[in-house]
């Protein structure tokens, strides 16, 4: 039985699924259609890894709701990786949910269903008087990606009408590129971000302070002062008018994502943004950033690929490390040996991959801003510290969950077999996006490590809707050393 | 140098966005010249009365406080080049404001903030700083930034409701680029425009003349002798539909086959704008 997805809205709750694709459309030219038992969610990320959406519609939403994933003979349990894998360009998906209020005043139900032998996607919209149309969106097979991010750990956290917000971004011109986020226990103040040059020719700071008595929940737990792009705000404000539930804003210190999430009964929505971080002396402006970001990710990638050098991974992470932290202070990347377990363009996954430890990434030790797109959740060890990799608790990161470690704080987890030694690596998976990473995100796939590599090789990705292609890049440095 | 100026009527706050919107309409850069008793708006850069310029004086009147002190003494003036844009954006930002406040700071570099400050009925206290960057005009440039000082009008005659000529300019700009303004002393004005294909003509009668108080008017001036100039209707149609103020008064001065002067007056507030002849 092949993974699919069927789900029938009326028409007031098009609306709302219209307006979810219309934010989402803001943030991303693709869009994951990712169903599970918790409901249908709707991914993206944006092709500079620092901003990632997603919305969840609970089963409840629809007015009826059927999904399936592919299920293996001999596996008792569902994984995640037979899920449907959706990926819809939005220049395909977004022109069917154009004219929102009309479409609400004029049909009577919509299906939505998936026809996986065809790879299609298909949206048929019932008007009255028995006029159907139909939409056949063709969608590549792709996993889509889930940010690792625990909101709930966040110290600051803010709940306001989208008004608010929607007064603010009227403050700011479309060409600043990002705003600043200044918090203290009793105020609350967005203000044009500072850029080192301003020159004459048009550039207006603006701020504006807004007292706390005019949020809804206003809990401070450090005065904070963090950068965001906000062209994907404008998109999330369009989503918030739709549902007409307050916005609810987690955030912690610069550099670490911040989190705005719309929260009613029966849809959430979750979008992360990466936050620039604390550097003492800035000498990028935000939009060479990007850029250098980019070629520091594909030397990144270069380096990774086929090289097995401990000396030149440890010189290129601390090198990538030190223009543009993700944390104010400095941590110290040790990584004692690495050892190159296979070719990058290495298309399975090794079945003894569960049995190695792994230790934990933060993303300071990567590019800083990379794309971290993960298999497994790995950790950065520190200096004293070993962290082992519980495989058990990989379950709990199925999608959808919101459980993820916050990739800030190192986790602890058993291994099921310990190696001898500080075992120190981390690896990471990208299918297929050459796309560079900004500031902050860390995405994990919806799926655990693949147990075999015939699952691996099924996860077929194309990097770019122009290049036609499969590849799966993974690249994995483990080792196990007999002494510490 | 300082400047600090604050409004906190509604009125006269409601007043002061619509000024800026229509400078921002009008004009890409604006110099702002503040007096001892009033704020004027003038196009920025110089170019004398070769294109279509708008002039705005706003007196003191408007502002509930007013205080400034000129470059030096006997030159008790401040020239600012600024940006008419943001001015207009800063100002809309403070529609509903309990107060809207200038003043001429330096913050890494001359600016211009506005700070507003808004107070809801339920005691909820909001306030929105913009720092404009401006530019501080050396005296020798000041002449350019003067309205011009002309002689007499030939004819002053006050227009006819502003939506019926907007909307008549407007479909004559349709037609053609050229558009011929006549008046008299007796009231009477007409608009037309003749292209190969058709000829449109509006005449407006009762309309008015001011009183002439102006010395070395011909005091026999032959009161239906029409007085024209032909100018860009584009121009004259961005005039009127860029303008965002309720005038009490609005004429127009027309010095006879060389310019054509647009002057509206609102309470403390006058705009002038010159449209030369083709």
């Amino acid at each position: 039985m092949a993974a699919m997805l069927k789900c029938v809205m009326s028409g007031s709750q098009v609306k709302v699924f219209g307006k979810a694709v219309q934010a989402l459309s803001r943030i991303s030219d693709e869009l994951w259609l990712d169903p599970s038992k918790k409901g249908l969610a709707l991914r993206c990320v944006n092709s500079s890894r620092s901003a990632y959406g997603c919305v969840l519609f609970s089963p409840v939403f629809f007015q009826h709701y059927q999904w399936s994933a592919l299920v293996k003979m001999n596996e008792n349990e569902l994984d995640p990786t037979l899920n449907l894998k959706c990926k819809l360009g939005m220049k395909s998906i977004l022109p069917i949910f154009r004219c929102l209020n009309s479409l609400e005043r004029n049909i009577e139900k919509c299906k939505i269903f998936t026809r996986s032998d065809k790879c299609k996607v298909v949206i048929q919209f019932f008007y009255r008087h028995g006029i159907k149309r139909t939409h056949n969106i063709c969608f590549q097979e792709s996993q889509p990606l889930q940010v690792i991010f625990d909101k709930n750990v966040c110290t600051n956290t803010l709940m306001i009408q989208p008004r608010l917000l929607a007064d603010a971004i009227v403050l700011f011109t479309s060409s600043q590129e990002e705003v600043t986020l200044a918090v203290t226990p009793l105020n609350f103040c967005l203000k044009s971000s500072n850029e080192e040059s301003m020159d004459l020719s048009n550039a207006v700071y603006s701020e504006m302070f807004v007292g706390s008595d005019e949020f809804d929940f206003f809990q401070i737990g450090m005065d904070t002062e963090i950068t965001f792009c906000f062209k994907e705000l404008k998109g999330i404000l369009t989503f918030s008018e739709a549902t007409h539930a307050p916005i609810s804003i987690y955030f912690d210190f610069p550099g670490k994502p911040l989190a705005l999430s719309i929260d009613d009964m029966l849809v959430e929505a979750n979008f992360i943004l990466a936050t620039l971080a604390e550097e003492p002396s800035r000498a990028s402006s935000p939009q060479s950033l990007c850029l250098s970001q980019k070629r520091k990710r594909s030397d990144l990638i270069e380096k990774k690929a086929g090289k097995n050098v401990t000396g030149q991974a440890l010189e290129c992470i601390s090198r990538k490390a030190a223009p543009r932290r993700l944390y104010p202070k400095k941590t110290l990347i040790n990584i004692s040996a690495l050892e190159n377990c296979g070719s990058p363009a290495m298309k399975r996954a090794d079945g003894d991959v569960s049995e190695v430890s792994e230790s934990s990434v933060s993303n300071t030790e990567e590019v800083p801003g990379s794309l971290c797109l993960r298999k497994i959740e790995s950790h950065f060890v520190t200096q004293a510290q070993v962290q082992w990799c519980d495989l058990c608790s990989l379950q709990h990161l199925s999608p959808g969950s919101k459980q993820f470690s916050c990739f800030s704080l190192p986790c602890s987890w058993d291994c099921r077999c310990v190696p001898l030694c500080l075992a120190n690596f981390w690896y990471f998976v990208e299918t297929g996006f050459r796309h560079v990473g900004q500031a902050g995100l860390e995405l994990l796939t919806s799926s655990d490590l693949p147990t075999s590599a015939s699952q691996s090789a099924a996860i077929t990705d194309l990097s770019h809707r122009a290049q036609p292609g499969v590849f799966l890049h993974i690249v994995k440095f483990y080792f196990l050393t007999s002494n510490c | 140098m300082k400047f600090r100026a604050k409004i906190t009527d509604k009125g006269c706050l409601e007043l002061f966005i619509h000024v800026s919107g229509t400078v921002a309409r009008l004009a890409k850069v604006c110099v702002l010249r503040v007096c001892p008793d009033s704020l004027c708006f003038g196009p920025g850069g110089s170019g004398g009365l070769r294109e279509a310029r708008l002039w705005c004086e706003v007196r003191q009147g408007t502002f509930q406080q007013f205080r400034m002190e000129g470059v030096a003494e006997d030159l008790n003036e401040i020239h600012l080049e600024l940006t008419a844009e943001h001015l207009s954006r800063a100002a809309r930002s403070a529609a509903g404001a309990s107060s809207l406040k200038l003043q001429l700071t330096h913050k890494r570099r001359p600016c211009l903030t506005v700070a507003v400050e808004l107070a809801s009925s339920l005691g909820r206290a909001r306030s929105v700083v913009h720092d404009l960057p401006v530019r501080v005009l050396p005296r020798r440039v000041w002449r350019d930034c003067l309205p011009p000082s002309l002689r007499a009008s030939d004819v002053s005659i006050y227009l006819p409701r502003w939506r019926t000529l907007r909307s008549i300019v407007e479909r004559m700009a349709n037609v053609g680029d050229h558009v011929l303004v006549e008046a008299n002393l007796s009231g009477r004005m007409t608009l037309s425009m003749e292209t190969e294909v058709v000829s449109i003509q509006s005449y407006f009668k009762n309309l008015g003349n001011p009183p002439k108080s102006a010395v070395g008017v011909p005091q026999n001036r032959d009161l239906e002798s029409m007085v024209q100039v032909r100018v860009d209707n584009r121009r004259l149609l961005q005039f009127l539909e860029g303008q965002q103020i309720h005038p009490t008064t609005a004429l127009c001065n027309i010095w006879d086959n060389t310019l054509l002067q647009l002057v509206l007056v609102q309470e403390d507030v006058s705009l002038q704008y010159f449209i030369p002849a083709l």
